[in-house]
């Protein structure tokens, strides 16, 4: 089903649904970016259309909805393991198609990946419906429709906005919401067919223990400062680090938290005693490089990267993570279609 | 030649070493100007001066060669440049045509700030223009300089006021994955006002410097900036022949309106405290408030000044430098 | 729906101290693990670390564990009735059968020597079951040998050829020094279809050791690894462990050398 809706009739839609979900979408935040009098365009709660910041790409991706930064997974009192309580309300997240093809890469690692679920991404991602941002312009930097990922039929809603909102509502729970507010219309979401950057992908066959050890990663190890912006800001990035907490002097009690973590950052591999795996940074781009358009195709058929180019956006030496894939292509070849 | 040096000197013209020949200083407060002012300063040196300029360390440019009695042409030459840097700015001049009404107080200069670099916490040449408006034409010597952060690349500390960027760091804790950067980093080339407490980062709020090098580390946005503007003011730094030293913080966390309104307020306290004596009626403010004392500059820099919570005052100020003379304070 | 991140708590039975620094705990519990497995040792408010088991029985495990970290410095403070918590048992572990009926070969570097003890102690008793073992054990020097009794006990098993060194000796020490690979060099080791061997330690001296035995012309199919890595969950989601599309806290920790040899880091 498809509507048309006004503007204020959409905010009315949102208002209503925000009674029964959590709206999550990107919001600019004012002069709080990095740099004095910049702003930064994130993930938060919304109550209305407006807050929506849809002309900018989101500098961090929507996964900190699904897999929080910082997480606890149990407190703890006289030693007993108690789990948090469980917030039933339902989450709402405006995302673009990379995203939503992105959340895909999520489940494969938390629910596909071994024999366990991860049970506490598996209780936030049963709660979410995807609200997908139409985009068909892209950003900078953008190169999803390499990574195959500029399209899904995974949303609950497709919007595009405009002076009048049109909306393709798949989900039945939420056309109760929608349906007075707006006039029927023909209206299937639009996906971007081409990018301003492209990639080649390479021929994961012909990766071998060679294409490790290729001189190509030197380059980064000079380059590459281990800062792990461009773990934090992909969409895809899903490993993590345990920390546990006492809050007080006499320890009675505490917490087990998990937070993000990220293979270009110092300590990922280090073990206690202080071996470590890949202390030089070239490895750790080689490393994040394979698991992001080599391994996890490997392992899951598909490769990681959705190509939302974040990490090309934040990088603060200016290493482009779409130039390093083609630089594999260039060493091993091109995917056979 | 009969020139009067009193009345060229206050139209920022100067006598220099060569019997007959004058030089031109132009202000460009806060350091940046259109290139269009470039094609004057070029017209200017070429035609009157000696074809070259001289760039000033205040960030101004210092036409030499001229002959004193082009004076009143070249005043009108730079009209275009008075009008754009000076009054469009805000600065009331009487008459556009006759140059610089004065040139006590020295350009307000700037480091590049955060039009461009990445550790400014503010726009110093907005803040200098702001400054200049407030404060010129005004015959009285004093010196201003605003930098965007700490690092100081102005050399706000060599002058009599100083005014350094500073931002609150907002820490959203639940934001941190407790990667060390911002700690590690602050350790490194700041204060160390940051460690690491259960996976999480205390910050010592006497200790840190308002810098916002660990919003620029963090990688996961765990710190942000308060988007609301601070200052800190460092005052009464100075080169010179007889105590060379490093400006001392005299406010920190104020905000825009509290630096002018003390910028002002100063000159007040200037005319109060003045040696009437002084040299050709000049005499640094450095000086004034030596002689006065930090605590009845004190009063009257912070005269109707209305500071904001989170501001603060240095109680005593110890200058430090040296003194070429070991007696400078005493009489013989 | 099962949280796999919740760990049991269990009960210290006995702590043997090895060394200053290594301590053996003995736990009653109910998990079974296979030999090779690991567990995720837990300490509420302090944290978890991934430890291999070093042997178990009947309503027991033991764990080898040296204080290196925040997790093993509380644990060694820990006595007999006090509790600790697990999760697991996680990994593959070594697959014993294949190895029955063969000859069996084990190289171990220091703590490597408890992930695989387990083994030794089950041939150890059921030495019919294999036609002989060649055991190569290295220590850093002579403070640092752990498990010295069983070692003694293995030394007495005919079917056994027991070489201990250690890296350098001191005043005391009488016996073997150098490092195991001299030791393997000597071995009348060849080419033999019907060998299995196993190398656990740090990871050069894997390395190292393994090439000793390719120089001697053992097959890559026929050599067995053992990788220690910092596993956080245990359960293939933290992704700490992985290396190239392996996970090995699922697919390992024990690799034959044909895959841990692509392994690269």
């Amino acid at each position: 089903m498809s509507l048309k809706l006004s503007r204020e009739a959409f905010d009315d839609v949102l208002k209503d649904l925000g009674k029964e979900y959590k709206i999550y979408a990107p919001i600019r935040i004012k002069g709080e970016g990095r740099f004095s009098d910049t702003d930064v365009v994130r993930y938060g709660e919304v109550s209305g259309l407006d807050e929506i910041e849809i002309h900018e790409k989101a500098h961090f991706s929507p996964k900190e909805i699904l897999f929080p930064i910082t997480q606890t997974l149990f407190y703890f009192t006289e030693g007993e393991y108690q789990e948090p309580k469980y917030d039933e309300k339902k989450i709402i997240v405006f995302l673009r198609p990379c995203d939503i093809n992105g959340v895909t890469r999520l489940d494969q690692v938390f629910l596909e990946n071994g024999e366990d679920k991860d049970i506490y991404y598996e209780r936030l991602r049963e709660k979410v419906k995807f609200f997908m941002i139409e985009c068909i312009e892209g950003f900078d930097n953008c190169f999803c429709v390499s990574m195959d990922a500029n399209k899904t039929e995974k949303y609950a809603a497709a919007i595009r906005f405009g002076d009048d909102m049109l909306v393709e509502i798949k989900d039945e729970a939420l056309i109760n919401a929608f349906q007075e507010k707006g006039e029927f219309v023909n209206f299937e979401p639009t996906f971007i067919q081409e990018n301003l950057v492209n990639v080649k992908l390479p021929d994961i066959e012909q990766i071998t223990t060679e294409t490790f050890e290729d001189d190509m990663w030197k380059e980064y190890a000079q380059r590459c400062i281990a800062c792990g912006r461009c773990n934090f800001v992909c969409m895809t990035c899903s490993c993590w680090t345990m920390q546990d907490i006492a809050y007080d002097e006499n320890n009675s009690s505490g917490e087990r938290r998990r937070a993000w973590a990220g293979c270009h950052v110092d300590g990922f591999t280090d073990m206690a005693g202080g071996h470590g795996f890949r202390k030089n940074y070239g490895d750790r781009m080689r490393f994040k490089t394979m698991h992001k358009i080599n391994d996890f195709k490997k392992r899951n058929g598909y490769h990681m990267c959705v190509g939302c180019g974040r990490c090309d956006d934040v990088c603060p030496e200016y290493i482009s993570f779409s130039s390093c894939i083609n630089k594999v292509t260039k060493l091993v070849g091109e995917e056979r279609k | 030649m009969d020139i009067n040096t009193k009345k060229i000197k206050k139209n920022a013209y100067r006598v220099t070493k060569v019997r007959g020949k004058t030089a031109l200083r132009i202000r460009v407060p806060g350091g940046h100007l259109d290139v269009k002012y470039f094609d004057i300063i070029k017209e200017v040196a070429e035609k009157y001066g000696d074809g070259s300029v001289h760039m000033t360390i205040r960030q101004g440019f210092e036409l030499p060669g001229i002959d004193f009695d082009k004076i009143p042409e070249i005043n009108r030459m730079i009209a275009p440049i008075i009008q754009g840097l000076e009054l469009d700015y805000g600065v009331s001049i009487d008459d556009i045509e006759g140059g610089y009404p004065a040139a006590g107080t020295r350009n307000v200069s700037a480091c590049i700030g955060n039009n461009v670099c990445p550790f400014a916490n503010y726009n110093t040449t907005d803040l200098a223009i702001k400054i200049e408006k407030a404060i010129f034409p005004n015959d009285r010597h004093v010196k201003i300089a605003c930098t965007g952060c700490p690092n100081d690349c102005i050399k706000a500390h060599m002058q009599d006021f100083g005014i350094i960027g500073q931002v609150e760091p907002i820490y959203e804790a639940s934001r941190c994955v407790g990667c060390e950067a911002c700690v590690k980093n602050c350790k490194k080339r700041v204060t160390g006002a940051l460690r690491m407490e259960n996976y999480k980062v205390k910050r010592e709020e006497d200790r840190c410097l308002g810098c916002g090098e660990c919003i620029l580390k963090c990688p996961t946005g765990a710190w942000r900036r308060n988007p609301e503007k601070y200052y800190r003011v460092v005052i009464m730094g100075r080169t010179g022949k007889k105590n060379p030293r490093l400006a001392e913080t005299f406010l920190e966390w104020v905000d825009e309106e509290t630096i002018i309104k003390i910028i002002t307020n100063t000159y007040t306290f200037i005319e109060e405290y003045i040696d009437k004596e002084a040299p050709l009626g000049k005499e640094h403010i450095g000086y004034i408030v030596d002689r006065a004392g930090y605590h009845v500059f004190k009063e009257y820099a912070l005269k109707d000044v209305v500071l904001g919570p989170k501001a603060q005052v240095a109680n005593h100020i110890d200058f430090g430098g040296y003194k070429y003379e070991r007696n400078i304070y005493f009489t013989k | 729906m099962k949280n796999p991140y919740l760990p049991n708590k269990y009960m210290i039975l006995d702590v043997q101290h090895q060394t200053d620094i290594d301590y053996t705990f003995r736990v009653a519990c109910d998990i079974a693990p296979k030999n090779g497995q690991f567990v995720e040792l837990s300490i509420p408010k302090i944290g978890e670390a991934p430890i291999s088991i070093s042997d178990f029985g009947d309503g027991y495990i033991d764990m080898t564990i040296r204080r290196v970290g925040k997790v093993t410095d509380y644990l060694h403070n820990l006595r007999p009735g006090d509790h600790m918590y697990l999760r697991g048992p996680y990994g593959n572990g070594f697959p014993l059968d294949h190895y029955k009926g063969k000859r069996l070969v084990i190289a171990a570097g220091g703590t490597g020597l408890a992930p695989v003890k387990s083994i030794i102690n089950y041939f150890h008793q059921h030495s019919q079951e294999i036609q002989g073992l060649d055991l190569f054990i290295g220590f850093k020097s002579p403070k640092d040998i752990l498990f010295m009794d069983e070692i003694e006990n293995w030394m007495k098993n005919e079917r056994f050829n027991v070489v201990l060194t250690v890296d350098k000796g001191d005043e005391c020490w009488t016996g073997n020094v150098g490092l195991i690979t001299q030791y393997i060099s000597q071995e009348s080791i060849g080419k033999d279809e019907n060998l299995e061997v196993i190398i656990v330690g740090p990871p050069m001296m894997m390395k190292f050791t393994a090439l000793e035995f390719l120089k001697k012309e053992i097959l890559e199919n026929q050599i067995w690894v053992s990788f220690e890595r910092k596993m956080s969950c245990g359960i293939g989601k933290c992704g700490h462990c992985k290396i190239d599309e392996t996970y090995v806290c699922l697919e390992g920790p024990v690799f034959n050398y044909t895959k841990a040899k692509k392994l690269i880091d």
